[in-house]
């Protein structure tokens, strides 16, 4: 099937500096798409260029099969939510979400039943004659959404829409746009550097750093198989270890880690024997035993520190190699005090060789 | 914004309804929108000119066209042309200037004048600047500040006039020294340097006020309370906090005077006398009557913008301050 | 907070203070004062009250022709300085131009020359343009003066508006003229009304300008100038007290508008 969106091979240059490098994505119908990234890693500037506020430096964009990489922002159907939201000031909250409409040229009468649609939608049908500044956060933030959502655009492009607001009401809101996105079967294309959000909310996330894109997949996918130490690092935590490959049989690796053998599961290319790689380990895959377990991975160490988070303690575990890694333990199960000698190990699909 | 309330029919009360404009979206739509104001607004180089034209236009025309064709003016020796006549230029109206006491005295009366009349306002009016700014509770700033600006809506005119009623003859000041014996015939405040004096401050103070006032209700307080906690006294306080920081107010303020004050036309006119005669006299006598006279007002016109300008760049340059507002 | 205390130095400034207010409010209490005077001579002291001299001038032709022809040319200028002004500012705070800062120097030109000298370039000027002294003229003055203040206070608005604003308006289906109408324009709208009334201020108290550029028909100061130069009497104190109320309240409303636009 055709995507609706398509950006083929696109670049974009500021200057000397290249802000989007190659980029090519497509964008399936009715799906929640994440561009996650650290500030200036070029996902802005690809919402911007699908909006029409950026002009691609070379490829192409195209929307529902159409080419759009020239046309002006108002002759495209995509709409944004802003960062800030960029509401009229000026404009009550039923002629802000009216705007696209009148554009339109939508009779009065039909409008009106569309932005009160749209606002009990959100449960704010009390508000369409209220100023913009007579509102909370959250709300100026829906109806910043129900604006975008008006003239019924192909794509709803959210540039971190949820920035602005305080922790509490960005977990609400992140349940609320996944659900009016499930109700209206729109597809999203939302911005964010927090990896939260975007697990919370995404059908697919595509990392990016330094204007490249770094891995696309579903958020498990991501969070599980992570191809290099980018996405290792940006998507939760990680130990990082540097082995060995001793062999290869199907996509298990054995390798050799400080004279340890240890296991773990291929993503990528097959690694040669013999070449240095680095293993990707998350510290909640780790368990820690006082006696010596009988299981694949088991190795012994001494407890160095001991962290209480609330949910999980942290434990960083000294191996005798003079190597440490961290494990996060269910808080119930802490009888490890530091200075304890303990065993750890791990399930072998739990371990991931990167590409770099 | 238009609403209409539906009257209830008997299904309770209906809200107010917004009328939508969807009368936007069907012009922009129309035939004739897309053929005119929609061709430009799809054309970057449309939108680019649309944007230059008028204003460009405006301010070479009118913002640079005067001032040039006053400077051609000055350099002409045969003025007014006839038709045919070819222009003959020459710089004797400059030389004129420089040579003839009859010009150059009241040019330099008028320099000194003006930045007499600028150190004064400057002075009088630090302290009621500082005094909103800094002295009074925030809340009430902005009616201590209406309450000087409202005498400056009346015109100039009106305002010489109204320093007419105090200073004059028959004015209330002698009417009043009169009342008390203090004197039997009444002091000629009137047509002298004080009454002009007097009535230029008058005039101009809110060219000072406002500037210092937004400077020096900038500096934060904290700044204050620490100058004072390291032990600094009121007037040093002053002297190594205030001041510098209003640096900016002030050098706005006093080019503003500056330039107003040179160019002071009405009141000289009302409060002046013989001995008291300024530039801009002589240069208006001298656009009276013909026109022969034009090239010599024009030059005398071109020497006071530039000496007036280069002063106010040159103070503006010397004292500095970073951020030099003109308005 | 010790700021706000009673010390000497604050009694001394408050005094300063009210000295000031005096210095400005006295001269035109006592023009307002001799306005009502039962004599034919402006002299104090005042011995006995009357309201003849106000009833004088709303019957005086002089008076009404050169408030109408006043507020005229004040409509005209306000509504063409706004336009061009507004017209400038967009250009001289767009990001893509290039030398923009030489635009607005230049653009604020007028606002700096000496009113006297600018007043002598426009005569010049006119004639060099064929344009004769009279209404056009003093319009066109009016105009070239007025220009600078609109377009520093659309600018100082416009340096307050979300740039997204505009890229929403587009986004929603605007192309930029309608944008600037329906966005930029009512974003302006509160300052833009304060700066229109100034413009028709400074317009109908404009002195010099006229004064060099005008004709026959007289404005509302160079009447007021004529009288004062010619005989003196109360009437011109009435006359005067009139156009100080109006003005005072409007300049007033429009001072008190513009300041709270601006927070």
């Amino acid at each position: 099937m055709q995507p609706l969106v398509h950006f083929k091979n696109v670049n974009k240059y500021y200057g000397k500096s290249l802000a989007v490098n190659n980029l090519d994505l497509q964008i399936e119908r009715g799906k929640f798409v994440t561009l996650l990234g650290p500030s200036g890693c070029g996902k802005s500037t690809s919402l911007r260029m699908l909006g029409g506020f950026e002009t691609p430096s070379s490829g192409t964009i195209t929307l529902d099969g159409k080419d759009v990489t020239h046309l002006p922002p108002h002759r495209r159907n995509v709409n944004i939510v802003f960062q800030d939201y960029a509401l009229f000031p000026h404009l009550t909250v039923g002629r802000n979400i009216a705007f696209g409409l009148e554009l339109k040229g939508m009779p009065s009468e039909k409008i009106h039943a569309r932005v009160m649609e749209l606002l009990e939608l959100v449960e704010l049908q009390d508000y369409a004659d209220r100023m913009p500044d007579q509102l909370s956060g959250g709300q100026r933030q829906r109806v910043a959404l129900m604006r975008a959502l008006a003239p019924d655009p192909d794509v709803l492009l959210l540039d971190e829409p949820l920035s602005a607001l305080d922790a509490k009401l960005r977990h609400q809101m992140q349940i609320e746009l996944k659900s009016i996105q499930e109700k209206t079967g729109k597809t999203f294309l939302f911005v964010t550097h927090d990896q939260e959000e975007a697990l919370t909310m995404s059908d697919l996330i595509v990392v990016m750093n330094k204007g490249r894109v770094e891995q696309m997949g579903d958020p498990h996918a991501l969070y599980a198989r992570p191809v290099n130490r980018f996405v290792a690092t940006f998507i939760g935590e990680s130990n990082f270890l540097d082995a060995v490959v001793r062999s290869v049989d199907g996509n298990i690796a054995t390798l050799d880690w400080c004279g340890h053998i240890i296991h773990a599961t291929l993503t990528g290319p097959a690694a040669k024997v013999g070449s240095h790689v680095t293993v990707a380990l998350r510290p909640e895959a780790i368990y820690a035993v006082s006696g010596q377990p009988d299981r694949k991975i088991a190795l012994p160490g001494k407890v160095t520190n001991r962290l209480f988070k609330g949910n999980f303690t942290a434990l960083t575990v000294g191996l005798h190699e003079g190597q440490s890694l961290v494990a996060q333990l269910d808080p119930v199960a802490l009888a490890h005090l530091e200075g304890d000698d303990v065993w750890i190990g791990w399930r072998e699909e739990d371990a991931v060789v990167l590409a770099d | 914004m238009t609403k209409d309330v539906l009257a209830g029919s008997g299904q309770g009360v209906k809200k107010g309804r917004t009328r939508y404009a969807g009368w936007i979206g069907t012009l922009a739509r129309s035939p004739l929108y897309r053929g005119t104001i929609g061709l430009l607004a799809e054309s970057r180089v449309a939108r680019l000119a649309a944007l230059l034209a008028v204003p460009l236009a405006w301010i070479a025309f009118f913002n640079i066209g005067p001032i040039l064709q006053m400077a051609n003016i000055s350099l002409l020796a045969n003025y007014p042309l006839m038709d045919g006549d070819e222009p003959v230029y020459t710089l004797s109206q400059y030389a004129l200037f420089f040579q003839e006491s009859l010009y150059f005295m009241p040019f330099l009366r008028s320099v000194v004048f003006s930045v007499a009349v600028t150190a004064a306002t400057l002075i009088v009016v630090y302290p009621v600047a500082y005094y909103i700014g800094k002295v009074i509770r925030p809340a009430s700033r902005n009616r201590a500040l209406l309450l000087l600006l409202t005498p400056f809506w009346a015109g100039e005119i009106i305002r010489v006039f109204s320093v007419i009623m105090l200073l004059a003859n028959r004015g209330a000041v002698n009417a009043l020294l009169r009342e008390f014996g203090i004197i039997d015939r009444p002091i000629p405040m009137l047509y002298t340097y004080f009454s002009l004096s007097f009535g230029v401050v008058y005039l101009i103070a809110l060219y000072m006020l406002l500037p210092l006032y937004s400077s020096i209700e900038k500096i934060p307080n904290s700044l204050l309370d620490a100058a004072s906690d390291l032990g600094a006294g009121p007037l040093q306080r002053f002297r190594r906090v205030i001041l510098p920081l209003s640096r900016d107010g002030i050098v706005s303020g006093c080019s503003l005077v500056f330039l107003t004050t040179i160019g002071v036309f009405a009141a000289p006119l009302l409060l002046g006398g013989p001995n008291t005669v300024i530039f801009p006299e002589i240069i208006a006598q001298l656009f009276h009557g013909s026109n022969d006279k034009w090239p010599a007002g024009a030059a005398f016109s071109i020497i006071m913008l530039l000496i007036s300008l280069t002063t106010v760049g040159l103070f503006v340059r010397v004292v500095g301050g970073r951020n030099v507002k003109l308005m | 907070m010790r700021l706000y205390m009673k010390n000497p130095q604050n009694v001394f400034l408050t005094g300063f203070y009210w000295a000031f207010v005096a210095y400005l409010f006295v001269p035109l209490m006592l023009m307002t004062a001799m306005s009502f005077k039962d004599s034919n001579f402006i002299s104090f002291p005042i011995d006995s009250f009357t309201m003849k001299w106000y009833v004088q001038v709303v019957q005086d032709e002089q008076f009404l022709s050169a408030v109408g022809y006043s507020l005229m040319i004040a409509f005209i200028v306000t509504v063409v300085a706004t336009a061009i002004g507004v017209w400038i500012a967009l250009l001289a705070s767009n990001e893509a131009i290039w030398g923009k800062a030489l635009i607005f120097a230049l653009a604020c030109l007028p606002a700096v020359v000496p009113g006297m000298i600018q007043a002598i370039s426009m005569r010049i000027f006119i004639r060099a343009i064929d344009v004769p002294t009279g209404t056009f003229a003093i319009i066109l003055g009016h105009t070239v003066h007025a220009v600078p203040f609109v377009v520093i206070m659309a600018m100082t608005r416009l340096r307050s508006m979300p740039s997204n604003l505009v890229d929403a308006a587009r986004d929603l289906g605007a192309d930029n003229f309608i944008a600037f109408f329906r966005v930029t324009l009512p974003y302006l709208g509160p300052a833009l009304v304060g700066g229109m009334i100034f413009c028709a201020l400074t317009s109908i108290d404009d002195f010099v300008r006229t004064f060099f550029l005008g004709g026959y028909q007289t404005t509302l100061p160079m009447l007021i100038f004529a009288k004062i130069s010619g005989g003196m009497s109360p009437e011109i104190n009435a006359m005067a007290t009139l156009v100080l109320i109006a003005t005072g309240a409007i300049g007033l409303y429009a001072e008190r508008r513009v300041r709270r636009s601006r927070n």
